[in-house]
Order: C-alpha cells, then sequence, then structure tokens
C-alpha cells in the first residue's frame, strides 16, 4: 500500500524499506518512555503522560503475536480453501467459496468481534477468532482469483505433455496465483495489525489498550502513542511485503 | 498394409451426458504417416484428438498405439511420449523459451547436458537462434515465434507421435503458410506420425498424406488429398473441398514437373516458372501474360522444358 514510496528503488533497495521501518519502531519503543516533554503539551492536566500500565514492548509482541497466530491460520485456511474448491474433487464448492469470500468484505470486523464475545467470552481467544474469520476472506478471494486467472491453455498444455496434478500444481499454479495471493495476504494482515487493536474493547493485549485508556481517561498523549506504534508496525509489514512480492518484467 | 497401425481407433464413440461427439469412429494411421482431421466447427476432430493421448477418456470401443490399447497405459506416461501442440500454445508465461522447450525432458529426467544440447537442436530446427530466443519469456514472442516454440516443446523428447490441433489457427495468414511450408519440410526429416486438425481445407490439402473428412462425429471420407478432390464422396465432401473451386485446389498439389515437356524447342526465357512450383501458379502466370506456353527454368537460371495449357487440358487437371 506504500509501494508509490519507493518506486525506483533497485531490489536491494525494496529489501532496505522494512528494514528502516523496523528500525524506526524499535527507536519509537526506546525513545517513547522517554519522551514525556514532548507529550506534556497533548494532556497538560493529566498526572501520567506516558502510557504507565504496560511495556510499550510486551503490548508491540502481544499484538504480533495475536496477528501472527490469526494470520498463520487464516493463509492456512484460505490458501487450503482455494486450492481445495479449485480441484477436480472440491469443485462443488467452488461456488460456494466464491460468494463467502464476497460477502465477507460486507461484514465490519467490530461485528465480528461483538458477535465473537457472547460464545467465546473476553480476551485473546475471541479476538484471534474473529481476526481469522476477518483475515481469510481476502485470502481465499484472492487465492482464488489467483488460480482462476491462470490461462486454461496453460493448464490444458501442462496436462497433455504429462505432468502430474502435483506438479500442475506446484510449477505452475502456485508460482503464476502467487503475486495475486501474495496481495491478498498483505491485505489481511495489514487489515489485521489495525483489527487487532479493536481486541483491546474485549480485553486482549494489544497496542489498542493505550488508545482505550486515552479514549476512557481524555488522555490524547496515550492515544497517540498506541496510533503510532500501530501506524509504524502497519508500514513495517506492508513494507516488508512489498518487499517479497516477486515481480516479473 | 500387413505391420501394425501406429495408431489405430476402433469404432471410437465419445459421448458428453446424451450428446454423441464422436460416433464409432474407425481409423488406422500408420507409422511416419501425416494424417489430417477435417471438418466444420464442432464435428468431434478435437475431441478424437484428444482421446488419443486420454485428456479425454474414450466412452466405447478402442484406441491402440503400436498394437497396445491406452487405456493400459498410464496417463501421464503416455502424454510425455507424445507430442501435443495446440492453437493457442500454453507455454507457461513464467519460463523462459528454453525452459519451455525443455518441459518434458525435464519429466522425463533426462540429464541437464543431454536436455540442452535437445534444446538447442530444436530450437535451431524451427529457426529460433538460441542466442536470442533462449532467455526471452513467451509474452516477448510474435504469434509466430510463440507457435513455433509450441512445436518444438511438442518435439522436445523426441515422440513417435504429433498431435496438432488447430496450430496455426490464430497466424495471419503469410506467418501461417511459411509455417505450414516448414512444418512440410520438418515431417521430410524428422517423419513422425502426426495427427493434424484444422478446419482450413487448403490447410489441409497442403499437408496431408491423407485427409479424413469428418461431419457430426463421423468419418464421412478418407484418402490422400488427390483421392478426395478427384471423387468426392458426397455433396458435404464437395462443397468443403471448395465446391467449383476445387479445380484450382487441385491443381495446387500438382508440381509443374510432372506435366512440363522436356524437349524446349528455344522458347523465350519469360514467362516461366519452375520445376517445383505448382499447376495452379502456373496458370495464373498463363492468365497474366495471356499466352497458352510457358517456359520452365531450374534453379540454374537454364530453361529445362516447357509446360502447355492444352497438356494441362488433357491431363483433367
Ligand atoms: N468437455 C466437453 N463437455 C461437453 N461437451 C463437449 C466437451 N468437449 C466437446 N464437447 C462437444 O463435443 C462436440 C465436438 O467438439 P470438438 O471435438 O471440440 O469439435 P471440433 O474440434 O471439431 O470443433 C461439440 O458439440 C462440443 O460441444
Ligand atoms: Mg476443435
Amino acid at each position: 500500500m506504500i509501494a508509490g514510496l519507493a518506486p525506483s528503488l533497485s531490489r536491494y533497495g525494496r529489501g532496505l524499506v522494512p528494514l528502516l521501518w523496523g528500525a524506526g519502531l524499535v527507536g519509537l519503543l526506546t525513545w517513547l518512555p522517554r519522551a514525556e516533554a514532548w507529550f506534556r503539551w497533548l494532556a497538560p492536566e493529566a498526572r501520567e503522560v506516558i502510557y504507565p500500565r504496560d511495556d510499550f514492548a510486551v503490548l508491540l509482541l502481544n499484538h504480533l503475536a495475536l496477528v501472527g497466530v490469526a494470520s498463520g491460520l487464516a493463509i492456512l485456511l484460505g490458501v487450503g480453501a482455494a486450492l481445495a474448491v479449485t480441484r477436480p474433487w472440491g469443485r462443488d464448492f467452488l461456488p460456494l467459496a466464491s460468494q463467502l469470500a464476497a460477502m465477507g468484505q460486507t461484514f465490519p470486523p467490530v461485528a465480528v468481534l461483538a458477535l465473537a464475545v457472547p460464545s467465546l467470552g473476553f480476551g485473546a481467544l475471541p479476538t484471534v477468532v474473529a481476526l481469522v474469520l476477518y483475515g481469510l476472506l481476502p485470502i481465499l478471494r484472492n487465492g482464488l482469483a489467483g488460480i482462476e486467472g491462470i490461462d486454461p491453455a496453460v493448464r490444458e498444455a501442462a496436462r497433455g505433455m504429462g505432468m502430474s496434478p502435483g506438479q500442475i500444481l506446484w510449477r505452475l499454479e502456485l508460482p503464476l496465483a502467487a503475486p495475486v495471493m501474495l496481495a491478498g495476504i498483505r491485505t489481511s494482515v495489514t487489515v489485521g495489525i489495525a483489527t487487532a487493536a479493536i481486541g483491546s474493547t474485549i480485553g486482549a493485549k494489544t497496542l489498542g489498550d493505550p488508545i482505550i485508556a486515552g479514549i476512557v481517561n481524555g488522555n490524547s498523549a496515550y492515544i497517540l502513542q498506541g496510533a503510532l506504534l500501530i501506524g509504524v508496525l502497519a508500514l513495517t509489514l506492508d513494507s516488508l511485503f512489498e518487499a517479497v512480492t516477486p515481480r516479473r518484467g | 498394409m500387413s505391420e501394425t497401425p501406429r495408431i489405430a481407433l476402433k469404432a471410437v464413440t465419445k459421448r458428453f451426458g446424451a450428446e454423441t461427439a464422436v460416433d464409432a469412429i474407425s481409423l488406422d494411421i500408420a507409422a511416419g504417416e501425416f494424417c489430417v482431421l477435417v471438418g466444420t466447427s464442432g464435428c468431434g476432430k478435437s475431441t478424437t484428438l484428444r482421446m488419443i493421448n486420454r485428456l479425454i477418456e474414450h466412452s466405447d470401443g478402442e484406441i491402440h498405439i503400436d498394437g497396445q490399447p491406452i487405456r493400459e497405459i498410464d496417463p501421464q506416461r503416455l502424454r510425455r511420449r507424445i507430442g501435443y501442440a495446440i492453437q493457442s500454445t500454453g507455454l507457461f508465461p513464467h519460463w523462459t523459451v528454453a525452459r519451455n522447450i525443455a518441459l518434458v525432458p525435464g519429466l522425463l529426467k533426462w540429464s541437464r547436458a543431454r536436455t540442452r544440447e535437445r534444446v538447442e537442436e530444436l530450437m535451431d530446427l524451427l529457426g529460433l537462434a538460441p542466442s536470442e530466443f533462449a532467455d526471452k519469456y513467451p509474452a516477448q514472442l510474435s504469434g509466430g515465434q510463440a507457435q513455433r516454440v509450441g512445436v518444438a516443446r511438442a518435439l522436445a523428447a523426441d515422440p513417435e507421435i504429433l498431435l496438432m490441433d488447430e496450430p496455426f489457427g490464430a497466424l495471419d495468414p503469410i506467418t501461417r503458410e511459411s509455417l505450414q511450408e516448414e512444418l512440410r519440410r520438418l515431417q521430410g526429416r524428422i517423419r513422425k506420425t502426426i495427427v493434424f486438425v484444422t478446419h482450413d481445407m487448403d490447410e489441409a490439402l497442403k499437408l496431408a498424406d491423407r485427409l479424413v473428412v469428418m461431419r457430426a462425429g463421423r468419418i464421412v471420407q478418407q484418402g490422400s488429398p488427390d483421392e478426395l478432390l478427384a471423387a468426392p464422396a458426397d455433396d458435404f465432401v464437395t462443397s468443403l473441398l471448395g465446391g467449383r473451386d476445387r479445380g484450382l485446389k487441385r491443381a495446387a498439389l500438382t508440381p509443374v514437373a510432372r506435366l512440363m515437356r522436356r524437349v524446349d524447342a528455344g522458347l523465350p526465357v519469360e514467362p516461366a516458372v519452375a520445376p517445383d512450383e505448382d499447376l495452379r501458379l502456373a496458370l495464373s502466370v498463363m492468365l497474366w501474360h495471356r499466352v497458352e506456353c510457358l517456359a520452365v527454368v531450374d534453379g540454374r537460371g537454364r530453361v529445362c522444358g516447357s509446360l502447355h495449357l492444352s497438356d494441362l487440358m488433357r491431363a483433367g487437371i
């Protein structure tokens, strides 16, 4: 999503961008606890200016762990489902999968969280479940688009040359679908970073904590600190995807 | 023919649901024969072709290759033994030309050196300079070049049989003609058993040792191009062969050498034709120059004979 930032960088240069954002993130983590002077003007009346309840690093790691677990599951399920329904034995479920993938985009993540609470209670588990469900859909949708987008003549030729279904999957379908699939995973993870913060409202420990606390206590400094960390984290991961996306030219 | 045909179809039928696409077809194709299936769109040509490499399983009857029923052969092993080229080429867009051509040798686990040697040999054979084309991607090729790569890929593992489904159907007329010419020349050298599908009768007449005319899933007539032109079985074959235009089509199949007189009786060197040019062209030259007699001039520019309109008329061309 920040592709425009580095349009002319070489391959080497593209690998540099996520490193820079990552360094920025680490810098932010070490600087924030000592930056009272910088944030004071946002909350002149407050007793505390820097969010005190948890170490930012702990929140960040927790946030990442939630998104990591959820994205891992979403990738497994999404890519798995996209492959399954495009095999001859799974074709019957292709229309259902397509509809599901299309429908999911109209469903706000907050609603998924709200629905998860009554059945799963509060904390990390319902957050992960909501993140998986929500993150699954762009992965499934792009997975289907990637595989269905392959020229049928190419598949026909592959079969006609005597490639096995496994060879067709690994040498043809996955490499050709990879850019579109990766774009779906990228969307899913980036949205997941933002959505995970909402997990704080149902008791998961995330970078959303300072934001919620800031809103509750009317402390804008907390809000800014949480938002800064979430923003830089999202940019770091997004640039990482930008760097690993294969391109042919 | 006493020897086993390379490909034998015995009362082969293919049904898709209630529809019968191919209806009890029987056909023997000898080793080294260039067999062209021709007929209007939807008559079952592609289905017949794709049953031979088991991309489609036949519903009834038997297909044998070198006497062995193909149902007994593992489909993937069978297909690696049979070259396959299609109209839209189906080249892998993420692979270079060289890698595309090396596909089947790769599946057959040839050594790297042997594969590379074979790829270069084929690229030379098909007029694709390896230094220029080996590392290009399919998207960087013209239609004709892509089709050459498709044919090279089909020939890569030196299969005995080559199946071609309208391989030149999407090309412009000039590229198509030059590729037809080259395929004919190539076949003269490699002598594969080729089953070639087209709906273009001129292409079929030009390439075929044997023409198989299909209609609605059945074979209407088969024979050499000359035999069909001389005695079409019914009105359908007649119209497919070009109706009243078939006099010229037949002339196009006959070289000047067959009707020329060896005596040259001091003819002017112009207008002239070459002995290996066809009678259709000779007629055109006669019309153009309003003469009834042409000099026949060989490759070294010497008059080696003469061609007379009256001889064409007598021969019944
Ligand atoms: N996979 C398929 N499923 C159902 N019908 C098919 C299939 N393939 C071909 N057909 C039908 O079989 C008939 C012959 O098709 P085809 O062999 O492709 O014709 P041709 O190559 O001569 O144009 C057509 O009526 C076509 O609709
Ligand atoms: Mg066809």
